[in-house]
């Protein structure tokens, strides 16, 4: 266990002396040059404004996280139904893998503002969801197909010759060898979410949001945007942490070649 | 068991690409019979369609004219009723998969209740040597020790027949000598009749009772030669002269087959 806390201490130095020392040359010039805080804030007043702020901020990290998570949670959920159904029936396949590419090739800045206009009036945060949703289905369900399909040919004639029907192939050869390629959907499109759920508050809607508080605080000193800036990369380190945590924990019953 | 042959090939011919200018002649005519007990190995060149036959058997793919017969009954019955057992060149476990729950799966598809499923696999880790590996992955085996347990999951079920496709040939020379010596044992205590693909001409002389000799375009069967090495095989065995003598003759019947050409891809080893 020594042992182990060590080598993370070994690990973790080096970016920790880093950021230290990149947060104290950032307060230095600040101070040395009288950087203006609506120019600049230096690192202390940003944490300051971060403190007073604190409960404000983290609101605002609650309604994006929230929208990041249930647009996560709704695109997981439908790539992985997608492409078990068209896994099962090619017809299907041939239908909705060139709608899936060319629905995730619209910009999202031209959908968020349709969506809040014409659908859901400007009081909802579903059309931020749906943005989500949809840029998380796309990763999701490429990724999670590929899985399905490339299994060994090894492991298929094997199943062919224990008479296996072509759903006991999908439960025991197709889902599982998938598994790990779900996982990996999630690292990538877990950081994505919360980007998109931040750039779709942009483009109109609701009053609340990180981005929004960005926005909104831009006219005045930038201490408090930097502490939104704030909010907003631990909201997004807290995605990409815990995706890469399930996907650890996942590859744990895999053999280490596989770890890449 | 029964006076049926395990394997019963007659007349039976694979084309694929029928009709179009890739086509390929895999088989053509072949007749094959195999009887309970005994030990067949396939030995042939690349493309002399020595795998197409033994999938063929397992009912893998249906020949294109002829028929396939095991245990008496169709392929496609005896595949459902799970009369064979299959190994690959790849051990084909899963790596998402403890090795004993390897060995269970094709138990588990033939829906054996948890505690009889959990009692075979440690009978077949026995059976394979390997007693204590039933929680490992498999990726935490050797080759040898993967190609063991796929073994034991071919034979997990009790199936009379083994169909094997190389199934030693990624293993090194050591190994593959002695898993072969294990693999005869296995199939004395099991009374296992096994149909063997490989690419060695030693190989399939210290295995089997009869080496069935192919040659490509088409493929077909150009030799059959008894062994008769006897049941008791071991390490011995391999510096007998009959030994020597028999490996010289599936040579040469593999060359008069080729004439020279063809020969290529046979492990003179």
């Amino acid at each position: 266990m020594s042992t182990a806390i060590r080598r993370f201490g070994r690990a973790a130095w080096p970016p920790l002396a880093f950021g230290v020392g990149f947060l104290a040359i950032w307060e230095l010039l600040v101070r040395v040059f009288d950087i203006q805080p609506f120019v600049l804030p230096a690192p202390t007043a940003i944490w300051s404004a971060f403190t007073v702020r604190f409960s404000e901020v983290f609101d605002q990290t609650l309604v994006t996280g929230t929208n990041a998570l249930v647009g996560l949670l709704i695109g997981t959920f439908m790539g992985v139904v997608m492409s078990l159904i068209t896994v099962r029936f090619r017809l299907l396949e041939e239908l909705v893998t060139p709608l899936a590419v060319a629905l995730n090739a619209v910009p999202i800045v031209v959908i968020v503002p349709v969506l809040n206009n014409m659908l859901f009036g400007t009081t909802s945060q579903v059309p931020r969801r749906l943005m989500v949703a949809l840029i998380v289905f796309f990763v999701v369900f490429v990724n999670v197909s590929k899985g399905l399909r490339q299994v060994s040919a090894t492991h298929l004639e094997l199943m062919r010759s224990y008479a296996a029907s072509s759903s006991a192939i999908l439960l025991k050869v197709r889902v599982p060898n998938a598994l790990g390629y779900l996982f990996t959907s999630l690292r990538i499109s877990a950081p994505l979410a919360v980007i998109t759920a931040f750039v779709a508050e942009y483009f109109g809607g609701v009053q609340n949001g990180l981005a929004t508080g960005v926005r909104s605080s831009l006219n005045g000193s930038k201490d408090v945007t930097w502490a939104y800036v704030i909010g907003a990369s631990a909201l997004g380190l807290t995605f990409y942490m815990i995706s890469v945590g399930l996907e650890r924990l996942q590859r744990g019953k895999q053999p280490a070649d596989q770890f890449t | 068991m029964t006076d049926q042959p395990a394997v019963n090939v007659r007349g039976a011919s694979m084309v694929f690409n029928a009709g179009t200018p890739g086509q390929v002649d895999a088989l053509s005519e072949v007749d094959v019979i195999v009887d309970p007990g005994e030990f067949v190995s396939l030995i042939g060149p690349s493309g002399c369609g020595k795998s197409t036959l033994l999938r063929l058997i397992a009912n893998l793919i249906e020949p294109t004219s002829g028929s396939v017969e095991v245990n008496g009954k169709s392929a496609k019955q005896a595949c459902a009723d799970q009369d064979y057992g299959m190994a690959f060149q790849q051990s084909g476990l899963f790596d998402w998969r403890s090795v004993a729950k390897n060995i269970e799966l094709p138990l588990e598809l033939k829906g054996w209740d948890k505690a009889k499923r959990a009692a075979r696999s440690q009978e077949m880790l026995d059976l394979v040597k390997l007693s204590d590996r039933g929680a490992h992955m498999p990726w935490q085996l050797s080759g040898g020790q993967q190609q063991r347990i796929a073994i034991a999951r071919a034979l997990a079920s009790h199936p009379p027949l083994l169909l094997m496709d190389e199934p030693f040939g990624a293993l090194d020379e050591m190994t593959r000598e002695h898993m072969q010596a294990e693999l005869l044992q296995i199939c004395e205590v099991t009374n296992t009749t096994v149909v063997f693909v490989t690419h060695s001409i030693p190989e399939a002389v210290y295995l089997s009772d009869r080496v069935v000799v192919m040659s490509a375009g088409p493929g077909r069967i150009t030799d059959v030669i008894d062994v008769g090495l006897g049941k008791n095989r071991d390490e011995g065995t391999r510096e007998n002269d009959s030994f020597y003598k028999k490996i010289t003759e599936v040579r040469e019947a593999l060359r008069g087959a080729e004439l020279g050409d063809g020969a290529r891809g046979i492990e003179d080893r």
